[in-house]
């Protein structure tokens, strides 16, 4: 009788997830992407938090529990750029989606390399933050987000020649002008 | 078998079939076939095992014996079907992105993994019945595959969605048909293993209004064309700074 009742309320719950994605979804076509909503990331701040050499700075000049203080800051300060760029690599992949079915060939072929590389990253930022929340448990230990980083990178060159295509007097921007 | 049964159940029982046919041979036309040769299989082997049972149920030359029996091994060669249609959705939608496939693959492994131990377990506790054997393992084993492929499919949901990956019209309208009818068939089995009904003619008639609205959903993504994206303009791209990642980028590479 209990599992009977977990596995209704779970196929319940799988309908209605199955049920919302697929109002989303005709919601999302109607409207197409926006690449207004995407928060500009300053990439030179967050190398300089990923960058291996700062640590081993910070913890010659701290003590031992200064220098895992300062970490956890900066690791919570590592997670918050790469939620944002998660959630930029999603609007991108909206942006991309939505130039993947125009005629112009070269468009499209960007659209497809831009939604590839935002899929990367987004990937990549789900890796690093689970990597950056192991760290935070244990702060002394290294961390590799570079992936992130240069998945970033990337990106903005696929979302630039994407916005080149379709309007050349906007590319696209999903960095902060240093 | 010759049962007496309502307008309503002869209905749900051959309209659908009815409709699945129209929609394979819709389908016969363009090049979809060859795109989705699993569903259409499905399609034509689900529409053939539903007329059977239907004939087999009212006629009288068919003991309830025949029945079951033809029904348990519809169901398992359906099962494997479902499993192989799972296959061609994830390929749909993985293939065109490189950079999440293999990642995006080993997810839906791992949850078919975890999907099958818990089949396997809830196949351990279902409640017995006086039902002869065939019967009762019909229940198990319909309740085992639909709660593995409804799981299956609510995991490639739950992929796309939390990487956003593009789901391809004709893909998506599948996924969600295939995912309504086994998700609701799921509850339904769920009952009957348990205990908690059996022999009631509304499981009869809600997973076969299941079965239908699915393949009304069938017929609205596959018939009707979705390409929405293309009449919307281009999407407005922010100014931004193009030098200045066209020297990271060389830097970069350098």
């Amino acid at each position: 009788m209990t599992l009977a009742i977990v596995l209704i309320v779970a196929a319940l719950l799988g309908l209605s997830f199955i049920l919302g994605v697929t109002l989303s979804r005709s919601r999302q076509l109607v409207r197409g992407g926006s690449a207004k909503q995407i928060q500009p990331i300053d990439i030179e701040a967050f190398r300089n938090l990923v960058d291996p050499a700062e640590d081993e700075y910070l913890r010659h000049r701290l003590g031992a529990s200064d220098f895992r203080r300062v970490r956890r800051e900066r690791l919570l300060a590592m997670a918050a750029y790469v939620r944002v760029a998660g959630r930029n690599a999603a609007l991108l992949v909206r942006v991309g989606q939505s130039a993947l079915a125009v005629s112009d060939p070269h468009t499209a072929e960007a659209a497809r390399q831009l939604v590839d590389n935002a899929l990367l990253l987004r990937r990549n930022a789900t890796i690093a933050l689970l990597r950056i929340y192991g760290a935070l448990a244990w702060p002394t230990s290294g961390l590799a987000a570079t992936p992130v980083l240069r998945g970033y990178e990337r990106l903005s060159g696929s979302a630039m020649l994407l916005g080149r295509l379709q309007n050349p007097a906007m590319p696209v921007r999903i960095s902060a002008a240093s | 078998m010759l049962q007496a049964h309502s307008l309503l159940w002869h209905y749900l029982w051959i309209a659908p079939r009815i409709l699945t046919l129209t929609l394979v041979a819709a389908l016969l036309r363009g090049n979809f076939r060859r795109r989705y040769p699993i569903f259409f299989s499905y399609l034509i082997f689900s529409t053939i095992e539903g007329i059977c049972l239907y004939v087999f149920d009212v006629s009288s030359r068919f003991s309830p014996f025949t029945w079951w029996r033809a029904f348990l091994v519809g169901t398992i060669i359906e099962g494997l079907l479902k499993f192989a249609l799972i296959g061609e959705l994830v390929h749909h939608l993985l293939h065109p992105w490189p950079s999440i496939a293999k990642l995006g693959r080993n997810l839906i492994s791992g949850a078919g993994v975890v999907l099958v131990l818990g089949a396997s377990v809830a196949a351990a506790f279902a409640v017995p019945d006086n039902a002869p054997r065939v019967v009762g393992g019909a229940h198990i084993i319909s309740e085992a595959i639909y709660l593995t492929a409804a799981g299956l499919i609510a995991s490639i949901f739950v992929l796309a969605a939390y990487f956003h990956i593009p789901w391809e019209s004709t893909n998506f309208g599948i996924a969600v048909g295939a995912g309504f009818t086994w998700c609701l068939h799921l509850a339904v089995w769920a009952l009957v293993t348990g205990g908690v009904v059996r022999n009631q003619v509304w499981e009869d008639l809600a997973m076969e209004a299941a079965y239908h609205v699915s393949v009304l959903i069938w017929c609205y993504y596959l018939l009707i064309p979705h390409e929405v994206s293309i009449q919307n303009p281009a999407p407005a791209l922010p100014e931004g700074s193009l030098d200045l990642w066209n020297r990271e980028l060389e830097r970069l590479l350098q």
